[in-house]
C-alpha cells in the first residue's frame, strides 16, 4: 500500500457542475442534482451529508456509474469518467445493504470481484483476498456464508469487498446505518483508522451528522440536490452558511428565533438584547446553539433576553433547560451545567458571547456576514 | 386444576369448529366426486359403462386396450403416441418460454421503460383471452404456412399459455433481488450480461423451476389449441382422450374414462412433486415485504 507521488494525484476527485434530472413520461421533469461542484483532495474523506431526497444518494452512484450524468463532470486523476461504464472507474463502493452475494462464502465474495478481469492467476486473487481479510479481520469468517454474519461483521466484510481491489476512490452509502448504537461506535473509528492507513480518497454518504462529524475530513451539506455549505466540520459547525445548515447540523437543533438587528446588537424576539459581532440592521434571524447559551438569573449585570424556565431535562452531564422568552410565542433550548437548579417557573436571562450568535437574513436566509 | 397451554394456531374443541369440519368433509367429497366416478368408470366392462350401480366386476382391460393398437383400432389415433407428443410439445413449449421469458422477466423487473406497462400488459393479456378469440385466424396461417398438425406448430401456440407465466412470475422474482448485488458486480469489472449470468440468474433457480413446471402443467392441460390446430398426425394426448367417446358411432366412457385418467398422471404427479413451490411461485412477490 505505498503511495507514490503519482498514485497520489491519481486520487484526486472533482466533479464540477454535476446535474442529474429525471425525465419519465407524463410526469414533470425532476432535477435530483443541480450542479455540484466538490474538488476531492487525494486521501482526503468526504461525507455528504443532508436529509433523504437531497440528491447525495444520486451523486454518489453518478460517481459510481450507476446512474448516467446528465451534464457536467466526474474526473479522477486527470481521468473524465463521467461516460465510462461503472467497471472501468476504478472505484469500490460499499453499499447500504452490503451486498453480499448469499450463495457464496466471504471468501467467493471477495474473490468474486477480483475475478471479473480474468487477467489475475488464482494464486494472486488468493493472496489478495487473504490480506484484504487480515487488514479488516475477517480472517476467520472467510468461510461463512453472508447469511451466518452479524451485521457489524457483514460491515466488514462489505468494506473488504470494496477495498480488495484496491481502488483509488472509495464511496460508501450509509455505511453504519444497520448497525447498533455501540457498534456504530467502534466502526466509525476502525474505518477512520483504515481509512488513514490505506489512503483511499473517500465520500461516505450520510443522514447522521454525528457520523459526518466525526468521520470527514470536510463535508459538504447538501438540501435541494445543492451543496449548501462544503467544509470542515468545524467550520460548517461553527459558520454554518445559511439557516438550512445551521439547522441540520447540530444536536440538540440550534435555536432559530427572529430578532432586529442594530448598532452592533440584536434585540432577540423583543425579550432583550444580545451583542453580535457582524454589522447587520432591519430584520433578522438569529441563530442560537444551545451549547453556546447559557442561564443565568434575571438580575445578573449585562445583556440577554429575560425568559421564564418551562422545563428542565437533566441529562446528567449537562442539562437542557427549555425556556419562554418574554414577549410570548419563541421558545429556546439551553444548555446547562449538570446538576444545575433550574426549575419550572424561575424567571432567567439568556446570555450569549457574540461570536457565538449566528445571523440570518428573514427571506433567504443566508448568513449576513 | 391448571389448564394446559396451547400452542398458537390449536383450537379448542367446540360444536362450531367440528360442524365446520363436516361441511368441509362433505365439500371435499362432492368436488371430487366426478374424479372418484372416473375411476370407477374406467374400470367397467363395455357393458356396464352406462350402469350407475356400484357393484360390478372391476377389470384393468380398459387400460390396456387404451393404450395398445386396440385403442388405435377404435379412435384412429395411437394414445401412446398421442401422450408422448404431449411430452415433448409441452416441454418445446416451455423451453421455448424459458429461453425468450427469462431475458423478458429480468429486462421487466430491472427497467421502466416506455411502453414497458403495456408490452407486460399484452403478455398477460395471452393469458386470460379467450382462446377461441384468436382460434380461427391461427387456424387459416397454420394452415398457410404448414404448421397445422406439427409438434413445432403446437410448441409455437402454447407459447401463449407458458410464456405469460414464466414472465409474470419470474419478474417478481427478479424484482425480489437487491440490484445492489449486480451493482457491485457492474462496478468489479463485469459486464451487464455476466452480471445477468453470473449474479442474478442462480438466486431465482427456484422461481424457474417453479414456474417452469407451472408451465408444463398448463402446457399438457391445453385443449382448445391442440384440438383446432392438430389432426390425426399429432394430437396431444388431451384431444386423443376425446376420440374415444366417437364421433356418431358407439362411445367408450369406459375407455375414454381411463384414458383422461392415464392423461391426467403426469401433470399430477409434477403438481405434488412441486407443491410447496408452487404455492410460494404464485404467491411470491405478492406481498411487499
Amino acid at each position: 500500500m505505498s503511495a507514490t507521488m503519482e498514485q497520489g494525484t491519481a486520487r484526486r476527485l472533482r466533479l464540477a457542475d454535476l446535474h442529474k434530472t429525471y425525465r419519465s413520461r407524463g410526469r414533470e421533469a425532476f432535477a435530483a442534482v443541480r450542479g455540484i461542484d466538490l474538488d476531492i483532495e487525494p486521501g482526503e474523506m468526504v461525507a455528504l451529508l443532508g436529509p433523504s431526497g437531497c440528491g447525495k444518494t444520486t451523486t454518489l452512484r453518478m460517481i459510481a456509474g450507476l446512474e448516467s450524468v446528465t451534464s457536467g463532470s466526474v474526473r479522477i486523476g486527470e481521468r473524465e469518467v463521467g461516460d465510462l461504464p461503472p467497471g472501468k472507474r476504478d472505484i469500490g463502493v460499499g453499499f447500504e445493504s452490503y451486498a453480499l452475494y448469499p450463495p457464496l462464502s466471504v471468501r467467493e465474495n471477495l474473490a468474486y470481484g477480483l475475478r471479473a478481469r480474468r487477467s489475475m492467476p488464482d494464486a494472486r486473487i488468493r493472496e489478495r483476498v487473504e490480506a484484504v481479510a487480515e487488514r479488516l479481520e475477517v480472517t476467520d469468517l472467510l468461510d461463512l456464508r453472508p447469511a451466518a454474519l452479524s451485521s457489524g461483521q457483514k460491515q466488514r466484510v462489505a468494506l473488504a469487498r470494496a477495498l480488495v481491489r484496491n481502488p483509488p476512490v472509495l464511496l460508501l452509502d450509509e455505511p453504519l446505518s444497520h448497525l447498533d448504537a455501540g457498534q456504530r461506535q467502534r466502526v466509525r473509528r476502525e474505518l477512520k483508522v483504515l481509512q488513514r492507513e490505506f489512503g483511499y480518497t473517500t465520500i461516505v454518504v450520510t443522514h447522521d451528522q454525528l457520523e459526518a462529524l466525526s468521520l470527514a475530513d470536510r463535508m459538504a451539506v447538501m438540501d435541494g440536490g445543492t451543496i449548501q455549505q462544503f467544509g470542515t466540520p468545524d467550520e460548517v459547525f461553527d459558520r454554518p452558511a445559511n439557516r438550512f445548515v445551521a439547522d441540520f447540523v447540530g444536536e440538540p437543533a440550534i435555536n432559530l428565533v427572529p430578532g432586529e438587528a442594530a448598532d452592533g446588537a440584536v434585540d432577540v424576539a423583543g425579550a432583550g438584547r444580545l451583542p453580535v459581532t457582524v454589522a447587520a440592521s432591519g430584520p433578522v434571524e438569529l441563530g442560537l446553539r444551545p451549547q453556546d447559551c447559557r442561564l443565568s438569573a434575571e438580575d445578573t449585570a449585562g445583556e440577554g433576553p429575560a425568559a421564564t424556565v418551562e422545563v428542565l431535562e437533566d441529562l446528567m452531564e449537562f442539562g437542557l433547560a427549555t425556556v419562554a422568552l418574554d414577549g410570548g410565542g419563541a421558545r429556546m433550548v439551553v444548555q446547562t451545567e449538570g446538576g444545575a437548579s433550574w426549575s419550572a417557573g424561575d424567571r432567567c436571562r439568556v446570555q450569549a458571547p457574540g461570536e457565538r450568535v449566528h445571523v440570518f437574513a428573514p427571506d433567504t436566509g443566508e448568513r449576513l456576514a | 386444576m391448571a389448564t394446559r397451554e396451547r400452542r398458537p394456531g390449536s383450537r379448542r374443541f367446540s360444536p362450531a369448529a367440528a360442524g365446520a369440519d363436516l361441511l368441509l368433509v362433505l365439500w371435499f367429497a362432492f368436488s371430487l366426486f366426478p374424479i372418484l366416478w372416473m375411476i370407477l368408470l374406467s374400470l367397467k366392462t363395455q357393458a356396464e359403462q352406462t350402469s350407475t350401480y356400484f357393484r360390478f366386476t372391476p377389470t384393468l382391460e380398459n387400460y390396456t386396450t387404451v393404450l395398445s393398437s386396440e385403442g388405435e383400432r377404435i379412435t384412429s389415433v395411437d394414445f401412446t403416441g398421442a401422450l408422448f407428443t404431449s411430452l415433448v410439445t409441452s416441454l418445446g413449449a416451455v423451453a421455448l418460454s424459458l429461453a425468450i421469458g427469462v431475458p423478458a422477466a429480468y429486462a421487466a423487473g430491472r427497467w421502466a421503460y416506455r411502453g414497458s406497462g403495456d408490452v407486460m400488459f399484452t403478455i398477460l393479456s395471452f393469458r386470460f383471452a379467450p382462446e377461441l378469440m384468436v382460434i380461427v385466424p391461427l387456424f387459416i396461417i397454420y394452415n398457410q404456412l404448414g404448421l397445422f398438425d406439427t409438434a413445432f406448430g403446437t410448441i409455437w401456440v402454447l407459447q401463449l399459455v407458458t410464456l405469460p407465466l414464466i414472465v409474470w412470475i419470474l419478474r417478481s422474482y427478479f424484482q425480489d433481488l437487491p440490484e445492489e448485488l449486480e451493482q457491485a458486480a457492474l462496478l468489479d469489472g463485469y459486464t451487464r450480461t455476466r452480471a445477468f449470468l453470473t449474479v442474478a440468474l442462480p438466486l431465482v433457480r427456484p422461481g424457474i423451476a417453479a414456474s417452469a413446471l407451472l408451465a408444463f402443467i398448463f402446457a399438457w392441460n391445453n385443449y382448445v389449441f391442440p384440438l383446432i390446430l392438430t389432426g390425426s398426425e399429432n394430437p396431444t394426448v388431451t384431444v386423443a382422450v376425446t376420440r374415444f367417446l366417437g364421433g356418431g358411432g358407439q362411445a367408450y366412457y369406459n375407455l375414454t374414462a381411463a384414458a383422461a385418467l392415464l392423461a391426467a398422471l403426469p401433470p399430477l404427479l409434477v403438481a405434488l412433486s412441486i407443491q410447496r413451490y408452487l404455492v410460494h411461485g404464485l404467491s411470491f412477490g405478492a406481498v411487499k415485504s
